[in-house]
C-alpha cells in the first residue's frame, strides 16, 4: 500500500534521508526506528506528501506524489505530525470539525463524535484547547489524524507525553486499525511501544540499516540462543556446560543457574542436549529460546564498527 | 478549487478573531476615525470659527473644476457643492481604513499559523497553496468589510443629518457606489493577498505588515490629488482602476501560491 524506493533527502550539503526503501502493506504496522536526527521524520513526511524526495520515490497503492495527485493521496491519509499544532483558542470539538470539512467527511458531526468519544475526550469538547494538558492535546491531535478514517495512517511519536494508561488505548487503537487493514508507520525512538505494536520495523539512522520482524532481526543479530535454567547449582554448572559442548552446543555461557547457548541445528540439538543434562544429574527447571531485548539489538545495529587497529 | 474547504478555514479564522476581539480593534478604531474625522472638517471647523468653507477661494476653485467632472454636484449651493465634494472624497478614507486594520490581522495570519506550529497538520489536508490563502485573505477582509459598511452607514446618515440640505443625495451616485462598493473591496484584497504573500515567507508579523500598508499610499496621494484640485476621478475612470485592482488580486493569487514553499516552512520553522 505504501511503497518508499530509494528514497533520498538531502537539506543542503546535509543527507537526512539516503537510499531508503520499504513497503508497508495494509493491515500492518510498521515501526520506524531510530534516533533523533536519523531521518524519522522526514521519512514520514515524505511518506505524507508534504515535501517530495531528492531521489527515489514514494507511492501509495502504487501512485506517487506528483501536483495532480497530492491532494487526493494526502485525502487518504491520516498524520500525526511532531508536534500536536493544535488551535489553543479553538474549541476541542471545533479543532475537530474543521479538519473534517477540509477532509470532506460526510457526516462530519458524526465523524468528531466517534473520535471525541474514542479518545474519551467527549466531555472535554466545550472546552478551549489551551485549557487541555499535554496528553489531552495529544489525545486530540491523534483524533484529528483519525477523523476522516484514513487508509494510511502515519503517526509521529505518538505516544509522547501520555500516560501509561492512555498509551496503552493508543497502542490498543493501532492493534484495531490493523484489523482494520490500514496501513500504519509509526515512527518512535520508544522501543518497548515498537515491540508490542509493530509487524515489522525499519532501522534507520539515515540509511536503513535494518529492516524485518523484531524476532528476526534478534536472531539475525544475536543468533538463535537456547536457554537452560536449572533447579539447583548442583552438578557445578561449568561440568555441565563441557558436557553439553561436547553434545555440539556452541558458545556456552554460564549464568546464575542458567546455561545459554547457541545451537546451529535446533531442532535436531536441542532434545539431544536436554538427554545429556538430564544423564548428568541436571534438574531442569525451563527450556526457551532467548529473546534479548529489542533495545539490544537497536543499540548494537547502532553501534559505530570498530576501527581495524 | 473546493469552496467548502475555503469556508471551513475561514470559518476557524472567524471563530480565532470572535475568541479574541482586540484582533478587530484596529479596523474598528480607523473605521471610527475615518466616519468621524471628516464631520470635524467639513462641518465642525466652519461652525467653530464661523467661515464658510465655500467662501475659501481655493475650494470655491477646487469645486467649480469639480462640477464640470462630476454631475451630481450640479444645482447644489455654492456651500452645499463644497460639502459634497469634500464628502465624497473622504469617502476614499474607507479604502484605506479597512485595509490599514485588516493587514494587521492578514499579517499575523500565516506567521501565526507558523509560530503556533499550526501550519504543518493543515497541510496534511487535501486543502490547495490557493485554498489555504484565498480562506486566509477573505477571512481577514470579511470582518473589516462588515465593520466598514457599518462605517459607512454611519456616515451617510450623519451627512443627512449634519450637511446643508441636498448633500446626502449628492453622495448617492453611481461614482460612490464604485467606490466603496467595487474599488474599496478590490483594493482590500489586493492589500491583503499582497500581506498573506509576504507574511507567509517573513518570520515576524510586522514585517508583512509594514510592507503591506505600502499599498496604502497610492490611494492617499488619489485623496489628496482630489482634495488639492489637482485632478478629479470620474466614475470611469473608477471602474477601470477597480477592474485593474481586481485583476491585481488574481495576479497576487497566482504570486502567492508560487512564493509559498511548504517545504521551506516545514522544514526551516523551528
Amino acid at each position: 500500500m505504501i511503497s518508499a524506493q530509494h528514497v533520498t533527502r538531502r537539506f543542503g550539503a546535509r543527507v537526512a534521508v539516503d537510499d531508503v526503501s520499504f513497503e508497508v502493506r495494509a493491515g500492518e504496522v510498521f515501526g520506524l526506528l531510530g534516533p533523533n536526527g536519523a531521518g524519522k521524520t522526514t521519512t514520514l513526511r515524505m511518506l505524507g506528501g508534504l515535501i517530495p524526495p531528492n531521489g527515489g520515490t514514494v507511492t501509495i497503492d502504487g501512485r506517487p506524489f506528483t501536483r495532480e495527485t497530492a491532494a487526493a493521496l494526502r485525502a487518504r491519509i491520516g498524520f500525526l505530525t511532531e508536534t500536536p499544532g493544535l488551535w489553543d483558542n479553538l474549541t476541542v470539538e471545533d479543532n475537530l470539525a474543521v479538519y473534517a470539512r477540509l477532509f470532506d467527511v460526510p457526516g462530519a458531526a458524526n465523524a468528531v463524535e466517534r473520535v471525541l468519544r474514542l479518545f474519551g475526550l467527549w466531555d472535554r469538547r466545550t472546552d478551549r484547547v489551551v485549557l487541555l494538558s499535554k496528553g489531552m492535546k495529544q489525545k486530540l491531535a491523534l483524533a484529528r489524524a483519525l477523523v476522516h478514517d484514513p487508509q494510511v495512517v502515519l503517526l509521529d511519536e505518538p505516544t509522547a507525553n501520555l500516560d501509561p494508561q492512555t498509551a496503552r488505548t493508543v497502542r490498543d487503537l493501532l492493534r484495531d486499525l490493523r484489523t482494520q487493514r490500514r496501513a500504519i508507520v509509526v515512527s518512535t525512538h520508544n522501543l518497548d511501544e515498537v515491540e508490542r505494536v509493530a509487524d515489522r520495523v525499519g532501522l534507520v539512522n539515515t540509511k536503513l540499516i535494518a529492516i524485518g520482524e523484531p524476532a528476526t532481526l534478534r536472531r539475525d543479530v544475536f543468533g538463535r540462543r537456547l536457554r537452560v535454567r536449572l533447579m539447583t547449582p548442583s552438578p557445578p554448572l561449568p561440568d555441565l556446560a563441557a558436557v553439553i559442548g561436547r553434545a555440539g552446543a556452541q558458545d556456552v555461557r554460564i549464568d546464575g543457574t542458567a546455561l545459554s547457548m547457541v545451537l546451529e541445528s535446533p531442532d535436531r540439538l536441542t532434545p539431544i542436549v536436554i538427554r545429556r543434562l538430564v544423564d548428568a544429574g541436571a534438574e531442569i527447571r525451563e527450556v526457551y529460546d532467548e529473546e534479548p531485548p529489542l533495545e539490544d539489538v537497536y543499540l548494537r545495529l547502532l553501534k559505530p564498527p570498530v576501527a581495524p587497529a | 478549487m473546493k469552496p467548502d474547504r475555503i469556508a471551513a478555514l475561514m470559518g476557524k479564522e472567524l471563530r480565532e478573531f470572535r475568541s479574541s476581539p482586540a484582533a478587530v480593534l484596529p479596523v474598528v478604531a480607523l473605521v471610527v476615525l475615518c466616519t468621524l474625522l471628516p464631520f470635524v472638517v467639513v462641518v465642525m471647523l466652519p461652525r467653530i470659527t464661523g467661515e464658510s468653507m465655500a467662501s475659501d477661494r481655493t475650494i470655491q476653485q477646487v469645486v467649480a473644476f469639480a462640477r464640470t467632472k462630476l454631475p451630481g454636484l450640479a444645482g447644489l449651493s455654492p456651500r452645499a457643492a463644497a460639502e459634497a465634494f469634500l464628502f465624497q472624497q473622504f469617502l476614499f478614507l474607507f479604502l484605506v481604513a479597512p485595509i490599514v486594520g485588516a493587514v494587521s490581522l492578514a499579517a499575523y495570519s500565516v506567521v501565526g499559523e507558523k509560530q503556533g506550529r499550526t501550519l504543518e497538520p493543515l497541510l496534511t489536508t487535501p486543502m490547495t497553496t490557493a485554498e489555504l490563502l484565498i480562506a486566509k485573505v477573505l477571512a481577514a477582509f470579511l470582518p473589516s468589510l462588515v465593520i466598514e459598511l457599518i462605517g459607512l452607514c454611519v456616515y451617510f446618515a450623519l451627512v443627512w443629518l449634519l450637511a446643508a440640505p441636498g448633500v446626502g443625495a449628492a453622495l448617492f451616485t453611481g461614482r460612490s457606489a464604485i467606490l466603496v462598493g467595487l474599488l474599496g473591496p478590490f483594493a482590500s484584497l489586493a492589500a491583503l493577498q499582497m500581506t498573506i504573500a509576504i507574511s507567509s515567507r517573513v518570520n515576524d508579523p510586522r514585517s508583512a505588515q509594514q510592507i503591506a500598508v505600502l499599498l496604502v499610499l497610492p490611494l492617499v496621494i488619489v485623496l489628496v490629488g482630489q482634495i488639492a484640485g489637482a485632478f478629479v476621478i470620474t466614475s470611469t475612470v473608477l471602474l477601470l482602476m477597480s477592474v485593474g485592482l481586481g485583476a491585481v488580486w488574481v495576479l497576487l493569487i497566482l504570486f502567492s501560491v508560487a512564493l509559498f514553499e511548504r517545504e521551506t516552512i516545514l522544514t526551516r520553522w523551528k
